[in-house]
Parts: structure tokens; C-alpha cells; sequence
């Protein structure tokens, strides 16, 4: 495997992971990119080395790359695409929302979070 | 909004339509042989409705049509070979030659990449449209000189 | 013909959920149809060796199958559970004769538990078998609930299916054990197992056994569950779905029965379960209690002869458990029918009921000798089989057992002897009770039952071959033992007699005593279990789940770098290399390179600009990899991800709010942390490749059948089209989703445009 893409693909998930665990949505976006350019590196160095473009009439069959990570890599791309539009269309309704583009903690998982701390009667059939 | 007010890039936008056209019918006959396909014909075709619709050249809207219209002809070609008795999505292969593009074999494929093709514009359009870019295209000082 | 009866019961079931709410009464007439013509049919099978098949085959390499066999000990006991449940249908329409609510429910729930326990004991496949005692669970569970407006009902409903659901588990553990070792899934095929395997199924089997069969420690549940109506205590808890430990003992014996933790741990659970049991039914005053403590006494006994495996023990359990199915279910209908007709069923209020209910008394008379094991009943000479087993025995096994089944035997006689004075006798401090009118549908299946009992003794040729057959199918040994109707006098019929002295003498004196009820403690201690379980994970739900989306992903990134380790661990430096060529090298550090500065700016246009700059080196990436198709669609994405951020993001404040600086440093580990997990992981997975790429298979099916000549497009529009079929429909919803997000709400007010900071 080359070390290089192994690089590549641990730089991107280490900024995406960054950018993703920040409060600003729009950061969210970027690192959300980055994980999805990871990714479809990643499918692609496991798939074997590089190789000629996978044409079956310009291409020699003894060096040519594997054409099936590709075509997963293809479908990984459309889908981070999709769903970077969608964060986009989010930020940008949070904005219209908050006038601001930050993630803001779930009510509820905190409400939960303070009666679990009152001893109430849980579990009780009655 | 640089862009609608500056006459140069309008009618740049203006002359490079065709010519994205063009770009994309050869991507989307040749994907099947070279580099391109419906996805990528797609794209080139979204980002010159991007272009024109920020440039005020068009208006945003109509996304549902060309989404649904892309759904269906998708789905028809998934689901039509099991009204032959074949299993889905399976394909037919017809050998036709075209001009400036040579012999091309294909067939059902190339309208369900149409379909993919649809939906893509489809989604950008939504874009604009969810995104607003209509409003860009509406600033106050450029109303004039785009109508 | 076995499908043909499962299917009446399911009809059955079906119909009476359909419009049993609309038959009253009648409806116990229908529900009775299935179970009627199947005890009709198995009447006939009844000590036969040779046995009925049926099955189908679902996954055959996995031997997932729906397996059937209707051996003699399966005849027995579907005598048992389709003729009881007759008798049972016929019995609730005297007991609910004032009509209940959701009748229909009830039936159609009973008739369900009926069709479960018959696909239990005709099972032959391990798989068969496991969901069979599940759904035998399941129905308990509703029915002990039935009424489902009572807390008490509730709680012990859910206690039973606790309990007895958590020993469906650990079955299921074990009948895998077993079918892996035996090579087989079938019941019937399997042989005896040895090794490790066998000693830790056997203990699986044995705990799952003692979960259904209420075995001390796990008894808990089934006094709580005569919180259900009499009907159903008399058939679930009573007749047949508590002998599905038993049976299941009786099953597995043959095939795990001799690793060294069965036949200890059986008896442990046995005479454990016969003592303490037996005492409960001392102490409680209430007679249902009673009764049920005393199931667990009797099945206790069951449990520790069948664990024992000698061939007289197994000979000697099934006819126990022949006879334990009629007189229990007698006494439990004897119960209801005072209960209905008295108002209440506790032995303490009764007074005069010997003169006033003589059909009852006589009836209760006859099944509580059968259960004291006195002459002319069918538990006289099932229990001297017992105890002449146990004689027959040598060392400290004999030791053990023998003194367990003679104490155990004494308490019995005691509490039956209890029993009977304070259910019927005459109280000189207490007025009789008064007495409502009695009731044919009530009184019919309880005469037959009480009459059995007696032709049982008398017609002991007959239920000695039956007996005799099922014990065979377990042990081939078997074939020499018979009931006796006089034994002579022998050893077993003089301990039989003090027995029966002791017994008499301890129940008089106690009878006369008030004690204090026992509380249920092992019950108290389920619940608390139950409730404290939900607690913790409340508290554990409010200490992890506090909202903050940030921590949720730092949390996951933690757990996931751990997945790396089994990867890093395998890595074969052999299969690395610098780079594929130098263009590669340049754009990775490149990719790189943007990526940090995306994170380093403070301005969203230069993130945005950074961002673009990490894109085109991905595409180079492809472009070096030999993948054009996907450089060319990266890039086309890229553009229009641009238009997304300068359209999305136009509106927001230039620049970025600022962060916490310490949340930053700990951001920035656990990204570092994943990155180097991912890292690892990636070189790892290539380090054992399982084969060759098909690479040449791929360009010469892309360029028949699909025509084209790149291959990547074929792939993605012919062999794997539906994969692109989803992907558009992805496609669709974030368009519509996006469209929806858009589009203005009524209810809520925009702010104002610009950011507060």
C-alpha cells in the first residue's frame, strides 16, 4: 500500500474529525468534506496500486487499476456530495433561525440528564 | 451579485452556454467509452444553470418537474425489463453510429444515465432555489439592467 | 396430519381473535375444536414406538428447519396439554359464566398457549424447539397480565417473562452447544456428547430448565403468576407449561447427561426446588399459593429423578409427571370452583365445605391422595416407582436422593393433609361459609379429572405402557420397569407408609396452627433488581446523553480509534511502499497541507478557498491512481460545492466565533488519535489480501454485456445499477430536503439577519 495515500487519508480524517467536532455548523460542513474526500481515498488504496485508466480499449489489461473501488468511489462522491448540499441548505436554515450558525445542545437529552438525578420512583409498575 | 452587474461576465455566461451544452451531450454519449456519463453531463449542465441563474439570466424554480421527470425515467428503465419477464434493471444493448461520436453500443443504459443525469440538474436547482439565489440576482442595483 | 392440527389451532386462534368478542361463552366451544380433535388423534399414538414426522426445510446447510416428530413421550405429553385443555376451555366457561371483558382476547391468547405447547413438545429441531418455549413465554406473559388494569398482575407478568425469557436465552446457548457437538440440529439424531462442550450445555440446559420449570433459585415467578385467572393457572402453571423444564430435562438428558455437572447440579436444583417448595406450601394460606408452591415441590422431584438418568428414575419422573398433570389440574379447578362459588379461596375463611360441596370434596379427595401418593389413585404407584429408583441407586448418590425424596415426601403429605382440612374441614370458631349454586361447566371437566385420577389406578396396564414407551425413547433400559398397583411388601412400601404417617401426623398438628405468610422476598428482590437496573441506566443515560453534540463525537471517535487495534496488530510492513509514482507523493502532501489551513483560517471565504484547494488535489490524486471518471466528477462536484458555500454561507459573518481554547486541545488529540487509528487500520486491512482483484473478469464483462469500454461507467449503470438507482434516490431526498428546508414556516420568526458577534 502506498504510504503516501495512507498519509493523505489520515491528514484528511484527522482535519475532517477537527472540523466536525466544532460548534459551527458551517465548520461542520468543511470537516464533513474532508472525512468524504478520506473516504473514497481510502476505497481506492485498498483496492490495489494505481494503475492505467480502466478504458478496455487504451488500456493495457496488465496494468491497469482495478476499476471496481472506482466505481464504489464514484457513488461515495455523489452521496458526500448530497450530503454537503444538504448541511449547506441546514447551516443556511439555522442562520435564517438563530442569526448565527452555531450547533446548540438537545433540550431534551438535558432534561433527561436532570431527572436522572432526582431519585423518582423509575420502573415502578404502579 | 459581481456577476449581475458586470455586463462582461453576463455575456460571457451568455456565449459559454452552448458551448457547456455541447460539453455535456459528449460527456453524457461518450461515458459510456470514455471518461463522463450521465453524473458528470449532470453536473456540467447544473453549474451552467448555476451560472446563469446567479448571472439573473434565468430564474430559479421548476426543480420538482426535473427531478420528477429524472425519478421516473430512471425508475421506468429499473422496473420495465421485469414486464419481460427479465429481473431488474437488466439492460439491452443496441449498436447504433452517430456522427463525431463513432459507433455507440448501447441502449437502456443510456436513458437511465439520462435519468441520472435529470436528477442531478434537479438537485442543483433545488440548491438555488432552497438557497435563495434568486434573491442575489434581485439586489436593487442591477433590477434595471436585467430586465 | 401434524400440519393439518397446527393449522386448526392457528385457525382457531384467528377466528376467535376475529369474532370471538361477538360468540360469548360459546366462544370456549370453539377454542376447545383443535384441541379436542388433537387429543382424539394422539390417543391412538400413545405407547407407540413408532413415531410421526413432518418438516420443511428452510436454510438446509444452517439446518434451519421447522422439524416435527410425535415419538411416544411426545404422545404423552400432547395427551396432556390438548386433553387438560379441553377440559380447560370447558372449565372457564363455567369460571368467567358472568361473561369478562375481551373474551375474545383471552380465548384466542389461551388457544395460542395450547398451539405452542403442542409445537413444543412435537419439536424435533433445536430451532423448532427454541421458538415453540419462547412463544410458550410470550403467552404466559399475556395471559398472567390478562388483566392488564391490576399493577400486581402487571408486575408479576412481567417478572414471569423476565425470568422465564432470560432462560430462553441461555436454552438457546445451549441447544447450539449441543447441535454443534452432535453434528446435527435434530433432536432425534443426536447422540450422547462428551468434553468441555458437553459440561457447559449441560449446565446452560439445566439452568434453562429450571427458568420454565420454577426451580429454586429461580422460582420466583410462578407464585406471582396465579395472579391469573384459575383457567390459566390450572393449565400453564400447573399441567403443562411448567413441565417444559421437566421435559426439556428429560430431553437432553440422553445427549449431555453425562458430563460431570449434570446429575449434581439437577439434583441441586430438584430436592432444592422439592424442600423449599414444599415448605412454601406449608406456610401460605391462601390455596392457589398452595398449590403452587406445590408445583414446584413436585417438578423439583421430576427434575432431580430425570437428572439422576438411571432408567428407573426416568421411568419413574414421566409417570410422576403423567400423574402430577391430572391431580394438579384438578386441585387448581377444585380452587377456582371455591373460589367462584364461596368468594374466596383462602383456607383460614373456609369452614364446612365437606358437606356442603361433596361432589368438589370427593374429587379434591381422590387428586389430593393421587398427589400424597396413597392407594387407589394414579400417584400411589408413581410414587412408590420414585422411591423404589431411588433405592435403587448406590453410594451418595442413593444417599442424597433417598433422604430428599423421603423428606420431600413427608412435607408433601403434610401440606396436602393441610390443605385438605382447611379447604373442607369444619371450623369450630367459623361459621360454614356460604355457598352459591353449582356450576355443570365447572363441575363436568372437574369429575373427569377426579374420575381419571382413579381409572388412571385402575386401568394401570394402559398408562404403564404409555409411561413406559416415552421412557424408553429416553433410555432403551427402561423396558424391564411397570407401575404396580401392589407392589408387595417391600423395602419402598414400608418407607412408603412412614412416609405417609409422618406426613399425616406433621399436616394435623400444623393445620391447627396460624402461621405468619412468608413475603415474597425472591420476588421483592426480582423487582428491585428490575428497578434498579432502569435506574442505573437512567442515571447512565443523563451522565453520557447531556446534549452537547461536540462530546457525542468525540465520545464515538474515542470508541472507534479502538476498532484500529485488531487491524494494527496484523500490519505487514512488507506490503507498504513509499508512494506509486511522485505525482502522488507531491498531491498527497498537498491535500494535506489544505486541509490543515482550512482549519487554521479564520475567515469562512478563506476556509471555503481552502477547502476547493484540498479538492483539487484529491483530483489529482485520481488522476494519479489512473482513475479519470472519478478526477473529472470531483472536480465538476467541487464547482458546484463552491456555488453551495458562497449561496449557503454568503449571509454569515466573515469570520468564524472563536472556540475554548482547552476544548480545542482535546479536539485536536482525538482527531490526531483517529487519524492515526485510520491510518492503521487502512495498512492493516491490505495486509492480508484474500486474492487477486478481478480486473480482467470486470473488462471483459463490461465490453460483452454491457457494450462499453470504460469500465467504471459500465460498472456503475449496468452490473451495479442498482446501487446507482439508490444513489440517485439519495440524490432525490436531499433535493426535496432541501426544497422542504427552504420553504418559510408560519409559526416561526427569522431573526435578525446578521450574526450577534
Amino acid at each position: 500500500m502506498s504510504l503516501a495515500l495512507v498519509f493523505a487519508v489520515a491528514g484528511l480524517v484527522s482535519v475532517g474529525t477537527f472540523l466536525v467536532t466544532s460548534r459551527s455548523l458551517s465548520r461542520i460542513v468543511l470537516g464533513f468534506s474532508m472525512l468524504g474526500h478520506a473516504a473514497v481515498l481510502a476505497l481506492l488504496a485498498s483496492g490495489g496500486p494505481a494503475g492505467d485508466p480502466p478504458l478496455a480499449d487504451q488500456s493495457d489489461l496488465e496494468t491497469i487499476a482495478n476499476p471496481l473501488p472506482q466505481a464504489l468511489s464514484l457513488t461515495a462522491i455523489v452521496i458526500s456530495f448530497g450530503l454537503t448540499l444538504f448541511l449547506l441548505a441546514l447551516a443556511r436554515r439555522q442562520h435564517l433561525l438563530t442569526g448565527g450558525d452555531l450547533v446548540e445542545d438537545d433540550l431534551e437529552d438535558r432534561r433527561i440528564a436532570y431527572e436522572a438525578d432526582d431519585n423518582d420512583e423509575i420502573g415502578s409498575a404502579a | 451579485m459581481i456577476a449581475t452587474r458586470s455586463p462582461i461576465v453576463r455575456l460571457g455566461i451568455r456565449a459559454a452556454s452552448p458551448l457547456a451544452l455541447v460539453i455535456a451531450a459528449f460527456l453524457f454519449f461518450g461515458g459510456h467509452n470514455r471518461p463522463g456519463g450521465g453524473f458528470a453531463a449532470g453536473l456540467v449542465l447544473g453549474a451552467v444553470v448555476a451560472l446563469r441563474t446567479v448571472a439573473g439570466l434565468q430564474r430559479s424554480g421548476g426543480a420538482t418537474t426535473v427531478l420528477g421527470a429524472g425519478g421516473l425515467l430512471a425508475g421506468a428503465v429499473a422496473v420495465s425489463p421485469l414486464l419481460f419477464g427479465n429481473t431488474l434493471l437488466d439492460q439491452v444493448v443496441v449498436s447504433t453510429d452517430l456522427p463525431l461520436l463513432g459507433t455507440v453500443k448501447s441502449g437502456s443504459a443510456i436513458i437511465f444515465d439520462a435519468g441520472v443525469t435529470l436528477i442531478v440538474v434537479g438537485l442543483v436547482m433545488a440548491l438555488l432555489d432552497g438557497l435563495s439565489a434568486t434573491d442575489l440576482a434581485k439586489d436593487p442595483g442591477t433590477r434595471q439592467s436585467a430586465s | 396430519m401434524i400440519w393439518a392440527l397446527l393449522g386448526l389451532h392457528l385457525i382457531g386462534c384467528a377466528v376467535i381473535a376475529g369474532i370471538g368478542d361477538g360468540l360469548g361463552n360459546r366462544v370456549f366451544a370453539v377454542a376447545a375444536g383443535a384441541p379436542l380433535v388433537t387429543s382424539i388423534w394422539v390417543i391412538g399414538r400413545v405407547g407407540d414406538a413408532n413415531a410421526t414426522t413432518a418438516q420443511i426445510t428452510w436454510v438446509a446447510g444452517l439446518d434451519l428447519e421447522l422439524a416435527f416428530r410425535v415419538g411416544p413421550l411426545a404422545a404423552l405429553l400432547t395427551l396432556v396439554v390438548s386433553g387438560i385443555g379441553v377440559l380447560v376451555f370447558g372449565y372457564a366457561a363455567g369460571y368467567f359464566a358472568n361473561g369478562i371483558a375481551g373474551v375474545g382476547r383471552f380465548t384466542a391468547t389461551l388457544l395460542a398457549f395450547s398451539t405452542a405447547m403442542v409445537g413444543l413438545v412435537w419439536a424435533d429441531s433445536i430451532w423448532t424447539l427454541f421458538v415453540f418455549w419462547e412463544l410458550t413465554s410470550i403467552t404466559s406473559f399475556l395471559l398472567v397480565g390478562y388483566k392488564n388494569t391490576d399493577a400486581d398482575a402487571r408486575l408479576a407478568a412481567r417478572r414471569a417473562l423476565l425470568i422465564t425469557v432470560a432462560g430462553g436465552l441461555v436454552l438457546l446457548a445451549g441447544l447450539v452447544i449441543m447441535a454443534d457437538s452432535a453434528g446435527t440440529g435434530r433432536l432425534s439424531e443426536m447422540t450422547n456428547i462428551g468434553g468441555t462442550s458437553a459440561a457447559v450445555a449441560s449446565v446452560l440446559v439445566l439452568v434453562a430448565a429450571a427458568t420454565k420449570s420454577a426451580q429454586i433459585p429461580f422460582h420466583v415467578w410462578l407464585p406471582g403468576a396465579m395472579a391469573a385467572p384459575t383457567p390459566v393457572s390450572a393449565y400453564l402453571h400447573s399441567a403443562t407449561m411448567v413441565k417444559a423444564g421437566v421435559v426439556l430435562v428429560a430431553l437432553a438428558g440422553p445427549i449431555v447427561g453425562d458430563a460431570a455437572p449434570w446429575t449434581p447440579l439437577g439434583i441441586s436444583f430438584g430436592l432444592g426446588s422439592m424442600l423449599w417448595g414444599a415448605i412454601g406450601a406449608l406456610r401460605h394460606r391462601d390455596a392457589k399459593l398452595i398449590l403452587a408452591w406445590g408445583t414446584i415441590s413436585q417438578l423439583g422431584l421430576m427434575v432431580a429423578l430425570l437428572s439422576v438418568g438411571s432408567a428407573k428414575a426416568t421411568f419413574a419422573a414421566i409417570g410422576l409427571l403423567a400423574a402430577h398433570a391430572v391431580f394438579k389440574a384438578a386441585l387448581f379447578m377444585v380452587v377456582g370452583e371455591i373460589d367462584v362459588r364461596t368468594g374466596t379461596r383462602r383456607i383460614d375463611e373456609l369452614s364446612g365445605l365437606r358437606a356442603s360441596m361433596p361432589l368438589t370434596f370427593a374429587v379434591a379427595l381422590v387428586s389430593a391422595a393421587s398427589m400424597a401418593g396413597l392407594p387407589p389413585t394414579l400417584g400411589f404407584p408413581a410414587k412408590e416407582a420414585a422411591v423404589e429408583a431411588a433405592l435403587g441407586l448406590a453410594g451418595a448418590e442413593k444417599a442424597v436422593l433417598l433422604s430428599g425424596v423421603i423428606a420431600g415426601s413427608v412435607l408433601t403429605v403434610a401440606y396436602t393433609t393441610r390443605l385438605m382440612i382447611g379447604l373442607f374441614g369444619s371450623k369450630p370458631d367459623h361459621t360454614a361459609s356460604a355457598v352459591a349454586p353449582s356450576r355443570l361447566a365447572m363441575a363436568i371437566p372437574i369429575g373427569i379429572l377426579g374420575v381419571s385420577t382413579l381409572a388412571g389406578f385402575v386401568g394401570l396396564g394402559w398408562v404403564t405402557t404409555a409411561v413406559r414407551a416415552a421412557a424408553v425413547q429416553l433410555n432403551p433400559s427402561a423396558e424391564v420397569y411397570s407401575l404396580l398397583r401392589w407392589p408387595g411388601l417391600t423395602t419402598a412400601l414400608f418407607i412408603s407408609t412412614g412416609i405417609i404417617a409422618g406426613g399425616l401426623a406433621v399436616g394435623v398438628v400444623l393445620a391447627r396452627q396460624t402461621m405468619s405468610e412468608p413475603r415474597a422476598v425472591g420476588a421483592q428482590a426480582v423487582d428491585e433488581l428490575v428497578a434498579g437496573v432502569l435506574h442505573a441506566a437512567r442515571w447512565t443515560t443523563g451522565r453520557v446523553q447531556h446534549g452537547s453534540l461536540p462530546v457525542y463525537l468525540v465520545t464515538m471517535t474515542v470508541v472507534a480509534t479502538f476498532a484500529a487495534v485488531p487491524f494494527a496488530l496484523g500490519i505487514d510492513t512488507s506490503a507498504v511502499y513509499l508512494s506509486d509514482n511522485g505525482t502522488q507523493l507531491v498531491l498527497a502532501v498537498l491535500a494535506v497541507a489544505g486541509a490543515v489551513a482550512s482549519t487554521t483560517v479564520t475567515s469562512r471565504l478563506g476556509a471555503a478557498l481552502a477547502l476547493g484547494a484540498v479538492g483539487l488535489a484529491v483530483a489529482g490524486l485520481f488522476v494519479a491512481h489512473g482513475a479519470p471518471d472519478l478526477a473529472l466528477t470531483q472536480l465538476l462536484v467541487e464547482t458546484v460545492v463552491v456555488v453551495g458555500f458562497v449561496l449557503g454561507l454568503g449571509h454569515l459573518h466573515r469570520r468564524f466565533p472563536a472556540a475554548d481554547q482547552v476544548w480545542v486541545g482535546v479536539r485536536l488529540t482525538v482527531a490526531g488519535m483517529l487519524g492515526v487509528a485510520v491510518g492503521a487500520a487502512l495498512i492493516g486491512s491490505s495486509s492480508a489480501p484474500v486474492g487477486v482483484p478481478p480486473v480482467e473478469d470486470f473488462v471483459a464483462e463490461s465490453q460483452t454485456t454491457g457494450g462499453g469500454n470504460n469500465v467504471v461507467n459500465v460498472i456503475l449503470t449496468d452490473m451495479r445499477a442498482l446501487d446507482t438507482l439508490g444513489e440517485i434516490m439519495v440524490l432525490v431526498i436531499v433535493a426535496v430536503g432541501i426544497l422542504a428546508l427552504a420553504a418559510p414556516s408560519r409559526d416561526e420568526t427569522p431573526a435578525l439577519e446578521g450574526e450577534p458577534t
